[in-house]
């Protein structure tokens, strides 16, 4: 049985070298080796100038013509495209962002001079190019062209050519069959379900070559062969790269906290109940104002409290009653005591009867909690009844639009007022430097940053991290953090654009510049071409 | 195994896929004051424009060397002030194509020139 199985995948394996490259590219990578290129492209020719860049491609008796601005791979699409051909002069037809003429010249096995003058707005170019149809006497004008990488398999190569995916798949299968003939008639059964299947997986035939179909594709030495059609629906767009001075950034690790001067917390100072004020307690979210009163506090007083309270009341009643009694007394024989003594009962009598009626007040007044700012309900921990110790946080009050970035520098640096924070998966927002502490903080020094203007989606006790400018300064090459892709082997690699439609992967080493862009201090000189969108997309093509 | 033709369409492939950016114009100065490029495999040709009407191409071999330019035809397409210009150059003794524009062509214009051999053969050289 092992051998049956090893022989399937014998089998299996020549089938899948055999199979063409429409389906190698179906499917995921797992590792493996990858199958030869072998596809077909209409046969084309390119030049490019400082303005444009320009492919030409001979398809069924006509010229398609792909014009793209040289720098960033913007199409051009509006453009007024004249050629001298052997014909003469011909104006191009734009049709989809792509130029096309008649081309009855265009024969097989010729080659041709084109002169194609381009003008789109303030750019006029003449660009110059040779194509060569390659001598194909019994197919279209398009005929096929085999990929060099397939040509310089030599033998096996042109094997492959003439049988195609079905032959090698047929071969499979015959070889199974063989294999299992000698080691036991009982294998058949399991070498014939091999067989089968790869007849199921070698698919497409030769014929298939007669249509020329311009794929993407990986070139045996890494780089990639992408047509001008493929890379606009990629929506390939590339940087021209430039070396500048940039301030050097250190990465922070943060946390957004709320501004100090814009945020508040609602606490209660005596232990009692609460209560909503009218129309209820705020909810999560509602906006306040400053000096508005979110709860009250009805004060628990204890039964000893109430004892002594009553106890005070009734001796404040007697004291009062005995002074009214005095004072009215002392009224009656106004003649005879002074009339000091008078006034200083009033004045006794009056002082109690303010002791009297606060200790009323005071048995019924309740604390009302008010937003020290104004902002936005934060957090909450109110329920009508629910008892508050003194210093309970009963509201949290936050302004959204003044939130702060705590983060942590395990380096003494000196910052700029410039930095960028961005929250994993998240849009990075500008901040700006307000102060760092002293104090040791987990072997780190926090340092403070203030989120400029609102920033949406932000909340308190969010991770983030801050990318912070210093003051010294450093050159290299600025690109998007998306043009910075991870090659198989981990390290950094970007694509650059060297050719019209060609793309070669570079080794690159980056240092953080902000929450957008990274620097690119070495893999990459000035004046090239680098792939900005869509460098995802490109670096999927196998 | 492999036809000959798929075999010649193959490396022409191969070389246009291999073409790097060397292979672009760099134009450099020639014994007359102009820009000197390749034209086609077989010559060099060198622009010669002055602020005036008159535009020369000297026409040489690989090795710089003059090329009679009897029986070659040429068309000149320059841009001149953001427009395209086109004219016909026609053969002058020793080895230049003179042509005369609709507009003064100055110097370091930019364009490109078609040139038609004797035999038929095209060449083009871009400015």
């Amino acid at each position: 049985m092992h051998r049956s199985l090893a022989f399937a995948s014998f089998a299996l394996a020549l089938a899948l070298l055999a199979a063409p490259a429409a389906r190698a590219h179906d499917g995921h990578d797992h590792g493996a080796p990858p199958p030869p290129i072998s596809t077909t492209v209409a046969p084309r020719a390119d030049a490019s100038s400082d303005d444009l860049e320009m492919v030409v491609v001979a398809r069924a008796g006509a010229l398609e013509i792909l014009i793209d601005h040289f720098r960033d791979n913007q199409p051009v699409t509006d453009a007024i495209v004249e050629v001298d051909g052997p014909a003469g002069l011909v104006k191009a037809t734009a049709e989809g962002g792509v130029y096309r003429l008649p081309a009855p010249w265009a024969e097989p096995g010729r080659t041709i001079d084109l002169a194609v003058t381009v003008q789109a707005g303030d750019i006029v170019d003449v660009l110059t190019t040779t194509l060569t149809l390659p001598p194909v006497a019994a197919k279209p004008a398009a005929g096929s062209v085999v990929m060099p990488a397939r040509a310089s398999d030599g033998g096996p190569a042109g094997v492959g050519d003439v049988l195609g995916g079905w032959g090698l798949a047929l071969a499979g299968f015959a070889a199974g069959l063989a294999f299992a003939g000698a080691f036991g008639r009982r294998r058949i059964a399991t070498a014939a379900l091999a067989g089968l299947f790869l007849l199921g997986i070698a698919p497409g035939s030769p014929v298939e070559a007669d249509e020329a179909r311009d794929l993407a594709q990986r070139l045996p030495d890494g780089t990639l062969f992408v047509p001008k059609s493929s890379q606009r629906i990629l929506g390939l767009r590339t940087l021209f790269t430039e070396i500048a001075d940039h301030p050097t950034t250190v990465e922070l690790p943060g946390r957004v906290i709320p501004d100090p001067d814009g945020s508040g917390v609602v606490q209660s100072s005596l232990a009692g109940r609460l209560k909503p004020p009218p129309g209820g307690f705020p909810r999560l979210g509602t906006t306040v104002a400053a000096g508005d009163v979110l709860a009250y506090v009805e004060p628990a007083v204890a039964a000893a409290d109430v004892t002594t309270q009553h106890q005070q009341a009734r001796e404040l009643d007697q004291q009062i009653a005995l002074m009214t009694q005095r004072l009215e007394r002392y009224r009656q024989i106004t003649n005879s005591i002074a009339r000091a003594q008078i006034e200083d009962t009033e004045v006794e009598l009056t002082g109690l009867k303010a002791r009297r009626a606060n200790l009323e007040k005071r048995e019924r007044a309740s604390e009302a909690l008010v937003a020290p700012v104004s902002g936005v309900v934060a957090a909450l921990a109110a329920t009508t009844g629910q008892i508050a110790e003194p210093n309970t946080v009963v509201f949290r009050i936050v302004d959204p639009r003044r939130f702060w970035v705590e983060a942590l520098a395990y380096e003494a640096h000196v910052f700029a007022a410039r930095a960028t924070g961005r929250p994993s998966g998240g849009e990075s927002f500008p901040l700006t430097f307000v102060g760092s502490g002293l104090s040791d903080r987990a072997q780190a020094v926090p340092v403070h940053f203030a989120v400029d203007g609102e920033a949406k989606g932000l909340r308190a006790g969010q991770l983030l991290t801050v990318s912070a400018r210093l003051s010294e300064t450093r050159g290299g090459i600025a690109v998007p953090r998306s043009a910075v892709l991870r090659g198989s082997n981990g390290r950094s690699l970007v694509w650059e654009h060297t050719n019209p439609e060609r793309f070669v992967p570079r080794e690159v080493r980056v240092e953080p510049l902000d929450g957008e862009r990274v620097l690119i201090v070495a893999g990459v000189e000035a004046g090239r071409r680098i792939v900005t969108g869509g460098a995802e997309l490109l670096n999927q093509i196998r | 195994m492999i036809r000959p033709s798929t075999l010649l369409a193959a490396l022409a492939l191969a070389a246009l896929l291999t073409a790097g950016p060397a292979a672009a114009h760099q134009p450099r100065l020639g014994p007359h004051g102009g820009a000197l490029v390749d034209a086609g495999s077989g010559h060099h040709a060198e622009l010669v424009a002055d602020g005036t009407t008159t535009v020369a191409v000297h026409l040489s071999d690989m090795s710089d060397a003059a090329v009679a330019t009897t029986g070659f035809k040429a068309e000149a397409i320059l841009v001149v002030d953001g427009k395209p210009v086109r004219f016909a150059l026609d053969p002058a003794e020793p080895s230049r194509l003179v042509g005369t524009a609709p507009v003064p062509v100055p110097k370091g214009v930019k364009g490109a020139v078609r040139i038609t051999a004797p035999d038929g053969a095209t060449a083009q050289a871009k400015f």
